[in-house]
């Protein structure tokens, strides 16, 4: 049997039922197939679409529309779709109950694809003249907006010849608009309207409809799920008000006016329409408007306490500046505005008495100048001699430094905004300046010369270098101060770097000659620093390492100065590059030479002095490319080897060499090394080589490549260890080993490191070795200096500490601590903890807090203070756990406030007593107010002042636990 | 709002915080109570008026603040802003609860006007001695509240 759409009863059927509807994908597929074509369906359906009864019009209309949008977009013909769209028009005449599916169904014409847009005007004309969009639903209000915005989409040119009836059309339509969600869209679409389409006459009624929503007063409901926040609207309303250049003037009316109301909000929304509408406006839009701007702008910025207001308010200032700055050629209003803001400024520097005030004002100069070229020009220009008159003219030292670091600013803009060169004159001001700086006598003074030195050094004239120098090399060897002499290095080395012959012959060849050593070691010390960074510039790296050189071959009086200033300016990364240190090893053999001096020295000199020729060695190495550490060990390992077989002092010299390696410098020596190494590890008595011994271990076992090269030495390595004998006396320098071990193998991402970890363990039920258990844990989770870093090629693996963290307390569920090592084995746990990252804490409360409860009852320093340090992390994450235990917490803490043997541990726990007053809910502390202020008493008496001040403060915050004037989010 | 007494008060540069010496680190040593450490309990307390701290408009400074340990005296002199400052006896009793809270009870501690810088100096002087009017004050929860807000930050 034929469906019910192929006969004319489809009318009727509509009428009586309702269920109809569930139909649609049948016909729809009938229609796709060409069984039956829509013209007839709709003969079909007449009866119902021009019944004289309006309830089943609608019926029908809604079924039709239900049908125009099951059927796919691109199927109807362009004939169809006129013919259907003309009855759509002629519909919105109807009842108003037909209205809504007539405006859903249309929407969906106009997003066919053969829809022809000239249809549209008598839509549109009919829409307007018949209908109030506002007394529509939601939906449908949102349908006709949609309906225009499609349109536009589709063919703007014939959107734009409709004229301003249908601007007028838009404005009637949305006049009045209240919800959020439609006011979202609009907000949305209208900046691409006013973009496109002219308004014509209707700018004023466009711009009045628009703002009345400003500024935006709105509150979600709190129980909306997806609420339009008001700041969303806030934000998409701005670009609408400054769409056009038309609303100009109404626009800066507006936020003028509302700039100066009391509410915060509408300042802040102020704010940023301005800086918004900088995108848009052209400058002579602001030029009636300057003063009123300015001086609503500046109460603003000088708000004392609302950063975010300061800051919407510099943001502005900046974009109105920027803006400006393109009339700088045409019109002479934007130079007096900038003008004014100098001179208003001016005066408010003239009259601040502290450096927050100073600093406050310079900032807006600063925004100022930053904002565009010209201004930049302007600002700099008057304001660096008017700064150094300042400078001259103010006595207090704070405000001098402030001055210097506000000069030096105002100079990187310049020199950013490439106007330097017109300001010349001005900016060779500055460099006097800060000589004068340097000349006084105070630190702090001295300190801000030399920085703003640094900054201006591209201005410095070679007249002045002179004076500099002079003061340079007289802080360098007599000023104790470590901050003082760091930058007089680094300001000589700036010098340098722009003048290298000067320095070269008032330096280098001057007052620091190297050939003519004082007597007096720390000078000479410090000469040696200031020289071997200088080395660094590439004009003097031959001069300098040269005759440095000369002095450790010959001269063994200074040879460790010169040795330790090396180390020093070698390991500084960012002075010297991989290849500045490559080619120095190159041209002047550096190894070589360090190497001759530590085998002279081996057996007589100090373990420090040592020390900073075996880091040397192992730095110069770790900056070498692969093909000359094969180089350097080719010519030495061989020899020492030898000597180290036979005497195990020479062992550090082997390590050295062989720490900082490629991962692919590998050869067959290494095997015999490795056993070296553990013999030495094991059973040297020297804690020194000891624990370098075990470090080369590490760094092998860490760098040797994947598959078999690993495997090899890994065997190798088990089989050494089991074939030694199990003595008691060997038996703590095999769980540093292991520790070692461990730590290389979790480092390089190795699964292995459980087995020793488990060793590790073990040892902690042994009260006689638990200690040195401990101590392994320790190593393996702290960072060593020098070691198992990427810096000597080794492989570090992210998130090692929280791997360590979980093995571990999966390893230490089983294990059950006997009494006498219960203390250590916490103090594990609390080396773990410490490095543990606290995010992975958080994860693990229930397990851990009982480990640190159970500590705050113990008598060990280093394990209170991190078990504390623990538990104030938990109580600043606001754990409610913790809150549950406040009966055992709280009196243990008490308790550790009067812990007599280390001060850290009452600080710490008095710190831990202020935070869970400020953390936790008034009604859980308030039980504890009263013994708790009686208790923290006697610590205010106490003998240490910094425990007594970490009283005064938990002390007084429990005063105010539950108090009238608290201030708490509960 | 009521505006406040002195609209556009002088404001002074910040102390730095008090450097940590050797001897503060030292586990034997005993320090003794000083001038510094009694100035630096009452400096951060608020003003009621202005987003300022005290010592920002130096109502104390470090020298008005005489401290004898052996007898267990503490004698703290602040200066109004003003002579006719309203806020004078307020800020007298903020000094007193803050010292009250955090120092020992050994301490008999006197808050006092500087001579000759308030219009009703020897009567704001005899209130702020006045135990039972302290207590009394202490008592109403409004100026509770006003002068907990003050020493909050400190």
């Amino acid at each position: 049997m034929e469906p019910i759409w192929f006969k004319e009863v489809l009318a009727d059927e509509i009428i009586k039922n309702d269920d109809i509807i569930n139909e649609m994908q049948s016909i729809v597929t009938d229609i796709v197939s060409g069984h039956i074509d829509i013209t007839r369906i709709v003969e079909n359906m007449a009866g119902v679409l021009t019944h004289k009864d309006s309830e089943n019009r609608e019926k029908g209309m809604r079924f039709f529309t239900n049908l125009l949008k099951k059927i796919p977009q691109d199927f109807l013909t362009v004939t169809q779709i006129n013919f259907i769209s003309k009855f759509y028009i002629d519909r919105l005449k109807d009842n108003h109950r037909v209205i809504p599916a007539v405006l859903d169904g249309y929407l969906t014409i106009v997003g066919m694809k053969h829809f022809n847009i000239s249809l549209c005007g008598e839509y549109f004309s009919v829409l307007f003249r018949e209908i109030a969009c506002q007394s529509q639903l939601r939906q449908d209000r949102l349908n006709i907006y949609l309906t225009m915005q499609i349109t536009m989409d589709k063919d703007m040119e014939y959107m734009k010849s409709l004229g301003p009836d249908f601007v007028f059309g838009l404005i009637s339509s949305m006049d009045g608009e209240r919800d959020p969600r439609n006011l979202l869209f609009l907000f949305n679409f209208l900046p691409k309207f006013l973009a496109n389409i002219p308004l014509g006459h209707l700018v004023d009624e466009m711009f009045e409809v628009i703002s009345c929503y400003y500024p935006i007063d709105f509150h979600p409901s709190p129980d909306d799920p997806a609420a339009v926040s008001r700041d969303d609207l806030a934000l998409a309303l701005c670009p609408c008000l400054c769409g056009v250049q038309e609303f100009g003037e109404q626009c800066l009316v507006l936020l003028i006016e509302k700039l100066d109301s009391s509410l915060r909000v509408a300042k802040l929304d102020s704010l940023r329409l301005l800086a918004e509408s900088c995108k848009k406006f052209k400058p002579e839009t602001y030029i009636p408007f300057l003063k009123a701007l300015w001086s609503s702008l500046y109460r603003e910025i000088s708000h004392k306490t609302d950063e975010e207001l300061k800051l919407a308010a510099h943001e502005a200032l900046s974009a109105l500046i920027a803006n400006m700055a393109a009339s700088y050629n045409t019109d002479q209003s934007f130079e007096n505005f900038v003008k004014g803001i100098i001179i208003s400024m001016q005066t408010s520097l003239a009259e601040s008495t502290t450096v927050a005030q100073f600093v406050e004002t310079s900032r807006v100069l600063l925004s100022t100048a930053n904002s565009s070229k010209e201004s930049c020009f302007i600002v700099t220009k008057t304001m660096i001699p008017a700064i150094i008159s300042y400078y001259e003219f103010k006595t207090s030292a704070k405000l001098q430094v402030a001055s210097l670091e506000f000069l030096g600013d105002l100079y990187d803009l310049a020199k950013c905004w490439d106007v330097v060169g017109d300001i010349d004159k001005q900016a060779n001001e500055i460099i006097p300046l800060c000589l004068t700086a340097v000349s006084e006598p105070t630190k702090e003074h001295q300190m801000a010369g030399f920085k703003a030195l640094i900054r201006t050094i591209d201005v410095l004239k070679p007249d002045l270098v002179l004076p500099f120098v002079e003061i340079l090399i007289h802080i360098v060897q007599h000023s104790d101060d470590h901050d003082i002499l760091l930058v007089s290095v680094e300001t000589t080395n700036a010098i340098a770097r722009k003048y290298p012959e000067l320095i070269m012959d008032l330096v280098v060849k001057g007052k620091c000659n190297i050939e003519e050593m004082v007597d007096n070691k720390s000078i000479l010390q410090k000469r040696l620093n200031l020289l071997s960074n200088l080395a660094s510039i590439d004009d003097f790296t031959r001069v300098i390492v040269e005759e440095m050189l000369k002095i450790i071959t010959v001269d063994d009086k200074n040879a460790y100065n010169v040795v330790k200033a090396l180390n020093g300016s070698i390991s500084n990364t960012s002075l010297y590059t991989e290849e500045k240190v490559t080619q120095i090893e190159s041209d002047h053999g550096l190894i070589d030479s360090i190497l001759t001096w530590l085998l002279k020295e081996i057996k007589s000199g100090s373990k420090e002095s040592l020390v900073h020729g075996y880091t040397l060695i192992s730095n110069t190495m770790c900056s070498l490319p692969s093909e000359k550490q094969k180089a350097v060990l080719e010519r030495h390992s061989s020899k020492i080897m030898e000597k180290c077989q036979n005497e195990a002092v020479y062992y550090p010299l082997l390590e050295c060499l062989y720490r900082s390696l490629h991962q692919n410098v590998y050869d067959s020596s290494y095997l015999h090394i490795l056993n070296l190494s553990l013999k030495i590890a094991i059973n040297n008595d020297n804690e020194f080589i000891k624990t370098r011994a075990c470090c080369l271990v590490a760094h092998f076992l860490n760098k040797a490549e994947f598959g078999q090269t690993f495997e090899l030495l890994y065997e190798s390595l088990k089989s050494y260890l089991s074939s030694c004998s199990k003595d008691e006396n060997i038996c703590l320098s095999l769980i540093q080993l292991f520790g070692w071990i461990a730590k290389a193998l979790i480092l390089r991402g190795s699964d292995l490191f459980m087995f020793w970890l488990q060793k590790i363990l073990i040892t902690l039920s042994n009260p006689e070795c638990c200690q040195q258990g401990a101590e392994a844990i320790r190593l393996i989770v702290s960072d060593q200096p020098d070691c198992l870093n990427a810096r000597h090629h080794c492989r570090t693996s992210l998130l090692y500490r929280q791997r360590i963290f979980q093995s571990f307390a999966n390893l230490s569920e089983k294990f059950d601590p006997i009494s006498e090592t219960k203390e250590t084995y916490l103090l594990c746990w609390a080396y773990v903890l410490e490095k543990a990252p606290k995010s992975v804490l958080n994860n693990e409360v229930g397990k851990i807090l009982p480990l640190v409860v159970d500590s705050l009852d113990s008598d060990n320093k280093d394990l209170l203070v991190v078990m504390i340090d623990v538990l104030i992390y938990f109580v600043q994450a606001k754990n409610i756990l913790v809150a549950q235990s406040f009966q055992t917490i709280l009196p243990r803490l008490v308790k550790l406030s009067e812990y007599v043997k280390s001060m850290d541990v009452r600080i710490k726990s008095l710190q831990c007593l202020h935070e869970i007053a400020n953390s936790y809910k008034t009604a859980l502390l308030l039980p504890y107010k009263t013994d708790l202020l009686f208790d923290l008493a006697p610590s205010l008496d106490d003998k240490k002042r910094l425990v007594r001040n970490m009283a005064v403060r938990a002390r007084t915050r429990w005063y105010l636990v539950g108090a009238p004037g608290e201030e708490k989010d509960e | 709002m009521k505006v406040a007494d002195n609209v556009n008060p002088n404001v002074y540069e910040k102390g730095s915080v008090r450097e940590v010496t050797k001897s503060d680190l030292d586990e034997e040593l005993n320090d003794d109570f000083d001038q510094r450490e009694i100035f630096d309990i009452i400096r951060n307390i608020s003003d009621p008026e202005h987003p300022l701290t005290l010592e920002e408009l130096r109502v104390v400074e470090e020298s008005n603040v005489i401290i004898d340990n052996k007898n267990n005296l503490v004698h703290v002199y602040f200066t109004p802003t003003i002579p006719h400052c309203s806020m004078a006896t307020l800020i007298g009793l903020s000094i007193r609860v803050q010292l009250l809270r955090a120092l020992p009870s050994r301490f008999k501690v006197t808050v006092e006007v500087t001579e000759g810088t308030h219009v009703s100096e020897h009567a704001v002087n005899k209130q702020l001695a006045d135990k039972e009017r302290i207590a009394a004050a202490l008592e109403n929860n409004n100026l509770v509240q006003i002068i907990n807000q003050c020493v909050r930050s400190v």
